[in-house]
């Protein structure tokens, strides 16, 4: 770890889309970086474009040249390339010949999260599984709609739970609903159960809510976050 | 044995012909279709179009029942993430990769895989060569495409 009152050191393997705006982001943070980029082209822009940023050329799977960019003092080490095999070994060497204390991966292909897991990166992030999970729950929000009672402006809607919903394993005292809903009937396996307060909301349900027409859009942005 | 072999490229596609030959229950896996000619008319073992490093193309491959794994596609990352999954995800008893960059090969040798380095079994040859006159690099077998074929 960097010693109290230095910004902390982080080397960041991969100058694309996703190492570029990362190095550029953390140092407006005031971490001290270095990208590490093996087509010199690019290195050169990148420089350019950032200014205050060491970019070394190289390849950050390269036991020696790793040694040279102060890999033993970096706090983190971050694989950004588009090839997991090179993010994955970049993080083994760094953690098993260089002790650094944190390793984080970017993960290509969701398949390989647990992959990487069972192989000893600290953090595997699939950038595909956060955009899946973001846009089931825009999906939701954008899929609920409401039957009208009567012509009051009211009405029930039927909520499928999306599986990140915050929702799940909170008992319906707990939820809190746009203004004044209320949860009438939880749909759980096919049946209906009448909810009390205590009763624990399941993956899998679906919620059937009274509301205010002019409520439906918020209801699934609320089913969505928790 | 059920053997995997991952990269049909010259060494992988000599390998799966002369274990299958042997008899062996032979699955090859490479990204392109086109790389399995190297296997010739009368390869009889499984072809698998597929990315080695996706757990879910290995399963389908048979490695969870495999008995041997050896990755040889032309990138060491590839085959040290494929040997690793292989190793440790699905516990195939015997795990073997090819590696050209000796640094790499001690690292992940300290790390428990089975690897081995042309470059530096190459470079070994050669020297052993121009000290005893005896070159070595002749005693590897026949072409297993024309053994048994006079």
């Amino acid at each position: 770890m960097s010693p109290a009152g230095e910004p902390p050191y982080v080397i960041i393997v991969g100058g694309g889309k996703v190492g570029y705006h990362l190095a550029r982001h953390l140092i407006e943070r005031d971490y001290e970086v270095t990208l590490v980029e093996k087509d010199a082209v690019r290195a050169e822009w990148i420089e350019h474009q950032l200014g205050t940023v060491s970019v070394m050329v190289g390849d950050g799977d390269e036991m020696a040249f790793l040694a040279t960019t102060g890999i033993e003092r970096a706090s983190a080490v971050i694989g950004t390339t588009g090839d997991d095999e090179d993010n994955l070994i970049v993080c083994q060497l760094a953690k098993t010949k260089f002790s650094v204390p944190r390793t984080i991966a970017r993960v290509n292909n969701p398949h390989n999260v647990a992959v990487f897991k069972a192989l000893g990166v600290d953090a595997p992030v699939s950038a595909t599984e956060v955009l899946m999970g973001l846009i089931e729950a825009e999906l939701a929000s954008e899929l609920v709609r409401g039957v009208a009672v009567k012509a009051s402006g009211a009405c029930l809607v039927d909520l499928a739970l999306p599986a990140v919903s915050g929702f799940v394993g909170k008992p319906v005292a707990e939820i809190s609903l746009p203004k004044g809903g209320i949860i009438v009937c939880i749909v759980r396996g096919g049946r209906p159960v009448v909810p009390a307060p205590e009763t624990v909301v399941e993956a899998g349900d679906e919620l059937v809510v009274f509301s205010q027409l002019t409520d439906v859009a918020a209801l699934g942005e609320a089913v969505a976050r928790g | 044995m059920k053997v995997i072999i991952v990269g049909c490229g010259r060494v992988g596609a000599r390998l799966a012909k002369q274990l299958d030959a042997e008899g062996h229950q032979v699955t090859v896996v490479d990204q392109l279709v086109s790389a399995f000619n190297r296997l010739g008319r009368d390869f009889g073992g499984n072809m698998i179009v597929g990315n080695c490093i996706d757990e879910a193309v290995l399963r389908r491959a048979g490695v969870e029942k495999a008995d041997c794994f050896v990755s040889v596609t032309n990138g060491d990352n590839r085959n040290l993430m494929a040997a690793q999954i292989a190793q440790r995800f699905f516990k195939v008893p015997r795990v073997i990769t090819r590696l050209y960059d000796p640094i790499r090969q001690s690292v992940y040798r300290e790390m428990g895989l089975e690897t081995f380095c042309p470059t530096s079994l190459g470079a070994d040859l050669v020297r052993d060569y121009f000290l005893t006159g005896v070159n070595r690099g002749h005693e590897t077998a026949d072409d297993p495409s024309t053994v048994g074929a006079s």
